[in-house]
Order: C-alpha cells, then structure tokens, then sequence
C-alpha cells in the first residue's frame, strides 16, 4: 500500500517519468519503505534505467507492506508494472504542471489501482486511475565501481555536447585516453559518407569535474536513450557520473544526491581487433538465419561444431542480490541451469554461440547485464547478454535457440519454460 | 583546389548564418560558388517550371577575417560545389557563442566542406566541435549552368512592404487560395489578391516607393507608362509563402518587378 505526495519537485518526477519513456512503454512501480523506484527496460534489453526517489523527496510517504494473515511470511510487495503511455499524459507537459498544479498524490486502492491526483489551482482536481500488471522484480546489478573510466560533469555541460548533434543521431561514439575526451557521431564501415554530416566534439579533461581513465577506449551507444536522462538531470541539477568501460561493456549514466538516485544502464557496441578477419565460420542452425547482411561485422558467428558444452565462468557464490530468504528450490534450480554474468565482469562464452572459430574468444567481449531478482517470493533470473545492440541468447541448456539472434531477446529464466523465448519480442534498436 | 576560411566575428557569423538559414529554408540542395572575392549560393533557374530560382551574392571580406582560396586551375580561379545548405545551417546553428569558426575544404573519404568551431569552455584549452559536411564537386563543363540570371524584363518595379507583414498576409491567405496576384503600379502602390468560389480578398498597400531603375535597364518603356495602372502577375501561393517564411536577414531593400 502506498501513499505519497509530491509538491515542490514535480518537475523532477514529471521529468523522471520522460526520461523513462523513451527507454520503453512500460515502466515498472516498486515502493518500497524507503522510497519509490521506477524501473525500465526497452524491449531489447539493451537499454535499463532505474530512477529511485527516496521517502524523503516526497512531502509525505507512506508504505506499508501488505500482510495477509494466512502466509506464514510476510509478503513482500511485488513491484507492479505500468504502462508509461497512461502515465505519460498526467505529467507530459511538466512546465505547465508546475504553474497550475499545487499537489500531486499517488497512492493505490484496494482494487489494485494506482492512482495519481493533481490538485490544481482553482479547485481543480484531475486523477488518474490506472490499472497495473503484476509481474516479476526487475533489476540489474552492474558493478559501477568496477569500471576503470569514471567521469563526472555537470549535467548542463553533458546537454551542451549533446546538442551538436542532430536530433535524428542514433548512436555516439565516446572515446576517452588521458589526454582528451571525444564524442562523436558512430559511423560504421559500410556509412555512405558523401550523405552523412558527421559531427565531433573533443573535450579537454580540465571540463570534468571528475576525470579518471584508466584505460584507453572507445564505447559507442545510442543517444536517443540518453536525452532524457539529460533533461531529468538538468531538472535536477546534479552532476552526472559516467562509468564505462572498454568497448562492448555497459556504459552507466547516473547522478545522485540525498532525495533521488537514477541510473541508466546502456549496452555498448562490442569491437573485434581490426586484424582479426571476419569470421564466416560454419553457423549453428540458427545462426544461419540471422546472419548480418554487412559483411565484417563484430558479429559473433555461432559455431555449431565448436559447441562444447558451455563452459562459462561464472561464480555462483557472488551472486550479488538482495538475500533471497528461506532457500528456494526454484532459486538453485536456477542457477544451475543458466549462466549468470557477474557486476559486469567479462564473460566469455567458448561455446554455442559464443566462440569464433578457433578463435581465442578472450578478446571477445560481450556485454552483460543480468537482471535479478531481488523478491523472496519468486525467484527468476534475467540473464541477457549483449552484442553490438544485440542480446544473445544465454540459454545454458535450452535446445530451442531463438533462431533471430540478430535481434534481442532476453532469457527469461522463468521456472521451466523454454517456450518464454519465443515469446519474447525482438525489435531493431 | 583549396579552400580555407575563418569567421571570427560574432556579428559576421551570426549574420553568416542567418543567410544560410534563408537559404536553407528555400531549397534542399544548392550550389555554392567560390571566387577570390567573393560567395555565391545559387539554385538553377528553374523559372520555366514554375520553380523558384535564387542567386546569392557575398562579399567575401564582409564576413571572414581570412579567405584563402585555390580554384581548379590558375585561368578559372573559382570553386563549384554542391552541398545540402540545411548541414550548414545546422553546423553553425550551435556555433553562436564560438570564438571562431573555421571553414575548410577536404578531402577524406569524400569531399567535405570540414567546420570547425572553436567554443569557449571552462577550461583553459577550448572546446572544437567539428562537422564535416560532405559536398559535391561540380566539374567545370557544368558551369555555365550557373550563371547569374538576369533581371527578366518587367514593366514595374516597386519596394516591398516590411516582409513580415508581408508574409502575415500571405500566410492567412493560404489557406483560401493556391495562387496570389500580385498588382503594382509606379505610384508605389501594391495589392495582393486572391480569390476562389467564396471570397476574394484584397490587401492594399500605400507609399512603397518605386526603385529608380536606369533606362538602360528596363527594356520596357516604362516612363512612358501610366502611373496608375497596374500590372499583376500571379504566382502560386506557396512558393511566395516560402519565401517569406524563410527570410532571416533583415533587408535593407527588397524589391519586387
């Protein structure tokens, strides 16, 4: 049960709830005791962002967990899942809000509505009922202090770069050494560059508030994700910390301050060393299909021959989650069973799909963000791996591969059903 | 075939583009025409059809503080080339508080017309952004397409109102009608009229004054004409209302024969 109350920084939440809207259509809404978060992942799993206000940043917060009495636990509340498009209209035009709304309340209903109330001037009283879905925990871990490179500007600055390139710019390239910074617009090998404007801006480590690279390199992700993350942290004017890594792990955007803390997880393209020719091995069956049109791309080719039962390295044990309670059959079940990536490590993935052909596959990087859950009633993992804006499968031991690995899917680890991955929906990013 | 230039000047650069953004606003692609002393921007003349043709002349040292420029060879000292103005327009769009921008032409995957602009930042060294805008060469066979249009033959030639009056009234007048009329007479007086099934509107205006034009220049003879009577011409609205609409550069004069 939730109640809260929003007064003065209507504006950040209106502006929180459309940076999340361009990462997808839904949104998922967790309450908990010490806060809100909002929670979003897009439909290729490339993109994930989570924006947590704290009970603070609210006039006044109220959560209580629900308990029913005949469970032998108490029963966490499962987060809920809104479709932003219902949402998005209550604070689309935010500057408006801001003059004509005094308050805005959010609390649920017995009926398992959400509601959100703006009271305006004038007596005006406009509320939103909105239904939600109950579903799974959403969230990833990504291990922000691992990451070599970290710097941390003011989000003012970040918009100031951002706004040379044109709108319609879909993917950046950030590339950083100790000297300098650059950002640029991504060009591949096959871009016609007597149509394209290309567009870069080099930047003196002296702008950053906070300048650390410990390793020369180059990560290219999509901007259009990004842009709402700059207007919320514009709105709320603290600075923007930027931890990234070599090129193919993830790149996290987040600012944090007492009230709120956000986060946006991007996957980054992943680059194969120049030298190493492009490896058109034999591909797995379901590979065949999906085979990139663009030759020499950083495509892993599947390697059907050179499936050896998957090896990943991965370490149960540093499973970093929230404790999982009273173990869980169907937690261990689990594990076993899918290959979990760690807080960004590297993992490598010899076989399957992993591996070019007698390739070592160490140089290989593929992003990884692992979703977890953090609930105790259920416990399913998310696992996704992801390649130049494509997530591969991770299905340890599932046979049926979604044949479409040019596309993202994300592996939903539900219980037993294999068939989940058909069901997933896979779109170009 | 070298060509490099800078803009230091605010002024001259926040003039520098808004004439591109006219420019930008009338036609997708143009031809730009480098000489020693001077920029063109052209459109072919596409009259014939019903198009909108455009001749833009520059003086070059009443923009850039350095011009420096090679042509293809040493007896046609000039440079064609053919690029998208709305690229340009978007270069400089965000170049407004530069400390100087720097135009070059270059040549790494294709021809590219390379802006740098050079913005104030924090920190010591400043911020560059650069965009490299690719343009086409035109070769020089295709030159005498571009040469400069002459002032077709007109029986009056009167002063435009203030344009954006102007462009106010066309633009309501669009909506009733696909093509204007517009009268003028050498008294300095000039209407715009359109008409259709329902309604015909009229907009008058008074006291434009009429441009002196040597009689050598006008083969009509048009001293000879009354002053009252009008001549009229009718154009398709749209073309007129893009016009207008795209006007950045506040004209000291703009004429209309």
């Amino acid at each position: 049960k939730l109640k809260c109350l929003l007064h003065c920084f209507l504006l950040v939440f209106g502006r929180a709830i459309q940076a999340i809207a361009r990462i997808s259509d839904e949104f998922w809404f967790d309450p908990i005791e010490k806060g809100l978060a909002l929670r979003s992942v897009n439909s290729s799993r490339s993109a994930y962002a989570c924006v947590f206000f704290s009970s603070m940043f609210f006039q006044h917060y109220c959560w209580t967990a629900a308990s029913q009495p005949h469970q032998k636990e108490k029963q966490l509340s499962l987060p809920c899942k809104l479709i932003i498009k219902s949402v998005l209209p209550v604070f689309r035009s935010v500057n408006v809000l801001e003059k004509n709304v005094e308050k805005c309340s959010i609390y649920t209903t017995i009926n398992d509505h959400i509601t959100f109330q703006l009271l305006c001037k004038h007596g005006v009283v406009k509320t939103y009922n909105l239904t939600f879905q109950e579903c799974d925990p959403l969230q990833a871990v990504f291990a922000k202090h691992l990451c070599p490179n970290i710097l941390k500007v003011h989000s003012r600055l970040l918009a100031d770069i951002m706004i040379h390139f044109p709108t319609s710019q879909e993917e950046v390239t950030l590339s950083a050494t100790p000297m300098k910074v650059c950002f640029r617009s991504y060009t591949e090998e096959d871009t016609d560059f007597s149509k394209t404007m290309l567009t870069e801006i080099q930047l003196n480590p002296e702008e950053f508030d906070y300048f650390q690279v410990g390793v020369d390199s180059e990560v290219t992700f999509c901007l259009k994700e990004l842009r709402g993350l700059l207007a919320f942290s514009e709105a709320t004017s603290v600075p923007v910390s930027i931890h990234f890594d070599i090129s193919g792990r993830p790149i996290a955007f987040s600012i944090e301050d007492m009230l709120l803390e956000a986060c946006f997880i991007l996957a980054t393209l992943s680059e194969v060393e120049k030298e190493r020719p492009s490896q058109q091995a034999p591909c797995s069956a379901q590979q065949q299909e999906s085979s990139k049109p663009r030759p020499g791309k950083r495509e892993k080719d599947g390697d059907a021959a050179a499936a050896a039962p998957p090896e990943p390295q991965w370490c149960e044990n540093s499973l970093k989650t929230k404790p999982v309670g009273p173990a869980n059959p169907w937690a261990r079940h689990q594990i076993k069973r899918e290959v979990t990536g760690l807080e960004g490590r590297v993992l490598t993935r010899p076989g399957e799909r992993a591996a070019l052909t007698g390739e070592a596959a160490e140089s290989h990087y593929q992003k990884v963000m692992m979703l977890c859950s953090v609930s105790a009633a259920v416990s399913h993992f998310y696992h996704c791996c992801i390649l130049q804006f494509h997530s591969l499968f991770f299905g340890a031991v599932c046979p049926k591969e979604d044949p479409i690995s040019h596309t993202f899917h994300s592996l939903a680890t539900a219980s037993d059903m294999e068939e989940d991955f058909g069901t997933m929906q896979s779109s170009p990013v | 075939m070298r060509f490099r230039a800078k803009i230091v000047d605010v002024a001259c650069l926040n003039h520098f583009s808004r004439v591109i953004n006219t420019i930008a606003k009338l036609a997708k692609t143009c031809t730009l025409r480098l000489t020693v002393s001077k920029l063109y921007f052209i459109l072919s003349n596409k009259v014939a059809n019903g198009g909108v043709g455009m001749w833009c002349e520059l003086c070059q040292e009443n923009f850039f503080d350095e011009f420096q420029m090679e042509g293809v060879a040493v007896e046609h000292n000039e440079i064609y080339l053919e690029l998208i103005p709305e690229n340009l327009s978007r270069a400089l769009k965000t170049a407004l508080s530069a400390k100087a921008v720097k135009i070059k032409l270059t040549n790494k995957h294709c021809p590219c017309l390379r802006v740098s602009v050079e913005l104030p930042s924090l920190s010591s060294s400043s911020r560059i952004v650069t965009h490299d805008i690719p343009v086409g060469v035109i070769p020089r066979r295709l030159w005498n397409d571009f040469r400069e249009p002459s002032v077709p033959e007109f029986e009056v030639s009167i002063y435009l109102p203030v344009l954006k009056t102007m462009k106010s009234v066309v633009e309501r007048m669009k909506n009733l009608s696909n093509s204007i009329v517009i009268e003028a007479n050498l008294s300095g007086e000039m209407n715009l009229k359109i008409e259709n099934d329902l309604v015909s509107v009229t907009t008058q205006f008074k006291d434009l004054g009429n441009p002196p034009w040597s009689l050598g220049e006008c083969q009509n003879s048009a001293e000879g004409r009354d002053l009252e009577s009008m001549a009229e011409a009718r154009i398709d609205i749209r073309k007129l209302q893009q016009l207008l609409a795209g006007q950045q550069v506040n004209p000291t004069k703009a004429l209309c024969s």
